[in-house]
């Protein structure tokens, strides 16, 4: 899974601790988002996209992987 | 605010009560029993450490800066940091699942029936912890 929080943070002008502080997470977590390390729960990708004013969809990008 | 003056409070007594045991566990050292001593040092350890650790955890959020005391705060139950925890526990479990049989082989090789009785106890307390952890997660999730 993939995922466009940098890309939206950027286009909107929010830093990282501004973020972590609006969704109740801490900036490590933000940074592993970013960097794929971590995916998040269906609760954080709720409040990350209900903060950007989209869908969990068009946030986060869900591949699936071929067998 | 009170809850955390209480806190300090109760480790502040662990403190004092560790540092006191173990006071007077070297005042006293020849006049008791060995094991007396021993407990009194390790108990005394314990409570010192505890109470300790809970003093200094407030003295060092105070010595940070707002953002970063959020931050610590908010690490408590960031989701990211609970499945750390987690996975940290798991492999804490397997490892000291291993290294509780090295006493075990020891007591053996050595043929001392107690420590075979103690760390055998020792590994299945392990297990029935965890299985009974495991069964009152089954049914809460």
């Amino acid at each position: 899974m993939t995922n466009r929080i940098a890309q939206l943070r950027k286009e909107r002008r929010i830093s990282q601790a501004e973020l972590a502080d609006a969704v109740d997470v801490t900036r490590q977590t933000i940074i592993s988002l970013e960097s794929g390390r971590y995916n998040a729960s269906l609760l954080l990708a709720h409040r990350i996209a209900k903060y950007f004013g989209l869908t969990i969809e068009e946030v986060f990008l869900f591949e699936e992987e071929e067998p | 605010m009170k809850n955390e003056r209480g806190k300090l409070v109760l480790g502040a007594l662990g403190l004092l009560a560790g540092l006191l045991l173990i006071g007077c566990a070297l005042v006293l050292g020849d006049r008791l029993p060995g094991s007396i001593i021993g407990l009194m040092c390790g108990c005394g350890g314990a409570l010192g450490g505890v109470g300790g650790t809970a003093l200094l955890i407030p003295l060092l959020m105070r010595s940070m800066s707002p953002e970063e005391r959020r931050e610590a705060e908010r690490a408590e139950y960031d989701e990211r940091v609970v499945l750390i925890r987690e996975k940290a526990a798991q492999s804490s479990f397997y490892w000291t699942l291993c290294l509780l049989w090295v006493p075990f082989v020891v007591a053996l090789m050595q043929g001392s029936l107690l420590w075979m009785i103690l760390s055998t106890g020792a590994v299945v307390l392990h297990n029935v912890f965890y299985l009974v952890n495991l069964a009152r997660w089954d049914r809460r999730l």
